[in-house]
């Protein structure tokens, strides 16, 4: 059974903080909605039945969400507790009697890494390690919808690993998964399909792979304009942003990624977004001698900036900056296999 | 949805390796105790009053206090909400919790006994009185679980209770002064005082069932009470 969002639209006091729209969560992959906080937290509330739904009717299947036993679906909060005096392994003992299934604790513990820590008391956790054991208790409760709550927000790379083998995994099993967060990084790195909702209505965001044919092309044109630049003496290459009636110029090697959000491109310095005039493409055009990599669709990074290149499974790819916030940029597929040949690796 | 034992059993194995581990509450349950070995160690030939002093806070302090912090701190430590979507209904998490609360009284109650050196006439005539009076106590602990936010919240929400219910004996000195005070005469606790004075001068379950009554009636209202406050917190 898949959910189904249908005419669905919340409107507060005066302000409308999303029209209606229509959105059916498929099996088998992964869904992401990139909103702000209080749309997700209503979005949220609206499935838990917390808020009444004035317009529209979320359904599971063709069960309207009224109707719909809530044990069924899995939730992950991103303020969920625990019960910080337990131990690990009581912890999930205790899940496994409440939902009455037959997994292996051994089993499951070994999908969370958190084997060593089955005698820690929760509260000596980290964050990370704490946020495995909600991912685990949705091990144990197995149901056919998940709904993630900011899934991945300050959670270690071990951790976002094992998310990411999760993920991999309930798409195996055929279930459906919704993802809702603030960070198009998230849902870009995380779903198959992202929308952004916001009070424009909803959106996709094709992050399908544009047709790789013309990166040779690019590289050739590159050369090339290495060799223009060398002809032009004086040549002025910093980027304008402009913040409210002020223009910013940045030096290209301060920067640390470019993202394009709504057609809009944010030049990203010091865990800081600010918004430029110039498109991706044209970017990509001028920074590329600067050693700047286009490794996503709406990503470019600074590659003297990567610090590491993470191999999530074997089709989905990140890379670490080394910035103050270790900034999680997503990596296409193929594109990893150019950046490989730049980095000259087989 | 039927109801389940294997899940009443999970939550109640789940609160008592938790809350055993929380000194803060813990060590309250050995309150009444100091209280009881105390007494026992001063005076070898106590009162019935002060045995029933030593029980009623026993059961205002390990039966209602620790209820109703099981309750606060699935509020302030945000479990709630997960164990409200879990498959364990409302009734299920209130059992594991109340059967909980129950036994810690009942044994807490009965080592109490023991030191003050309590030995009724009639033991099941007491111990049935006792544990009726009990089930008033967890009511009262749920209905203050579900008004009180946090653990902090639940230790001064208990204060008042604690006056009336565990050292209200002491009030009636007074009543003849202040007449106001002659309701008190029918507050639980003195009824299960009234209960051990008659079943120490050799009354029967026939002269008690009139207290026992007024005792019924108490749980009857304070169970009403907390099914309408829990239906007005799920209506916020």
């Amino acid at each position: 059974m898949s959910l189904q969002f249908t005419n669905v639209e919340k409107r507060l006091n005066d302000s409308l903080i999303f029209p209606t729209f229509n959105l059916q969560v498929g099996f088998s992959q992964v869904t992401a909605i990139h909103s702000s906080l209080n749309v997700r937290n209503i979005l949220l509330q609206m499935i838990t039945r917390e808020v009444p739904i004035f317009n529209g009717e979320i359904s599971i299947g063709e069960t309207k969400i009224s109707n719909v036993h809530l044990p069924d679906i899995g939730f992950s909060f991103l303020n969920e507790g625990l019960y910080e005096r337990l131990t690990v392994i009581e912890q999930l003992n205790f899940y496994g009697k409440l939902y009455n299934t037959y997994e292996e604790i051994s089993v499951i513990l070994q999908k969370v890494h958190l084997e060593e820590k089955r005698n820690v008391r929760i509260k000596k956790l980290s964050y990370s390690e704490q946020r495995r054991i909600q991912f685990a208790r949705l091990l144990f409760q197995n149901p056919y919808l998940l709904i993630f709550e900011e899934p991945d927000q300050n959670l270690d790379i071990e951790t976002q690993r094992v998310l990411m083998i999760m993920l991999d995994e309930l798409r195996a099993k055929g279930k459906s998964v919704l993802i809702l967060t603030g960070s198009m990084e998230s849902a870009v790195t995380l779903a198959d399909k992202v929308y952004k909702l916001d009070e424009g209505g909803l959106h996709e965001i094709q992050v399908t792979e544009e047709a790789e044919m013309d990166s040779i092309k690019e590289e050739v044109t590159a050369t090339v304009e290495i060799e223009k630049a060398e002809a032009i003496p004086v040549r002025f290459e910093k980027i304008p942003t402009k913040v409210n009636e002020k223009i910013i110029l940045f030096d290209p090697p301060e920067i640390d990624y470019i993202e394009s959000n709504d057609g809009q491109s944010y030049l990203h310095f010091k865990g800081e977004g600010f918004p430029t005039m110039f498109t991706l493409n044209e970017l990509e055009e001028r920074l590329q001698h600067f050693g700047f990599f286009r490794c996503h669709r709406s990503y470019i990074v600074n590659l003297q900036k990567v610090r590491e290149v993470i191999t999530w499974t074997r089709n989905s790819y990140s890379l670490i900056l080394d910035d103050e916030k270790k900034s999680n940029i997503p990596l296409s597929k193929t594109k990893m296999a150019e950046l490989k040949v730049m980095l000259d690796l087989k | 949805m039927t109801f389940s034992m294997k899940r009443v059993n999970a939550i109640f194995q789940k609160d008592f390796k938790d809350i055993s581990r929380n000194s803060a509450v813990s060590v309250t349950v050995f309150m009444p105790l100091i209280i009881a070995f105390v007494m026992g160690k001063m005076n070898s030939n106590i009162a019935v009053e002060a045995h029933y002093t030593v029980i009623n806070i026993t059961l205002v302090v390990v039966g209602s206090f620790i209820q109703c912090c099981l309750i606060a701190e699935e509020k302030e430590k945000n479990t709630l909400r997960g164990l409200m979507l879990s498959p364990a209904s409302t009734l299920e998490i209130l059992s594991g919790k109340s059967l909980l609360s129950l036994i810690a009284m009942m044994i807490v109650v009965i080592i109490g006994a023991m030191m003050t050196g309590y030995k009724p006439e009639n033991l099941l005539i007491t111990a049935s009185s006792i544990l009726l009076s009990g089930l008033f106590y967890i009511g009262l602990g749920t209905l203050l679980g579900l008004l009180a936010n946090s653990v902090m919240e639940a230790s001064v929400i208990i204060m008042p209770f604690m006056l009336v219910f565990g050292f209200g004996s002491m009030a009636t000195i007074f009543a003849d002064k202040y007449p106001i005070l002659k309701a008190l005469d029918y507050t639980p606790n003195m009824q299960l005082m009234d209960i051990a004075a008659k079943v120490e001068s050799g009354i029967g379950l026939g002269g008690v069932w009139w207290n026992l009554g007024i005792i019924v009636l108490w749980i009857i209202a304070i169970f009403a009470l907390t099914v309408v406050v829990f239906r007005k917190k799920k209506m916020d």
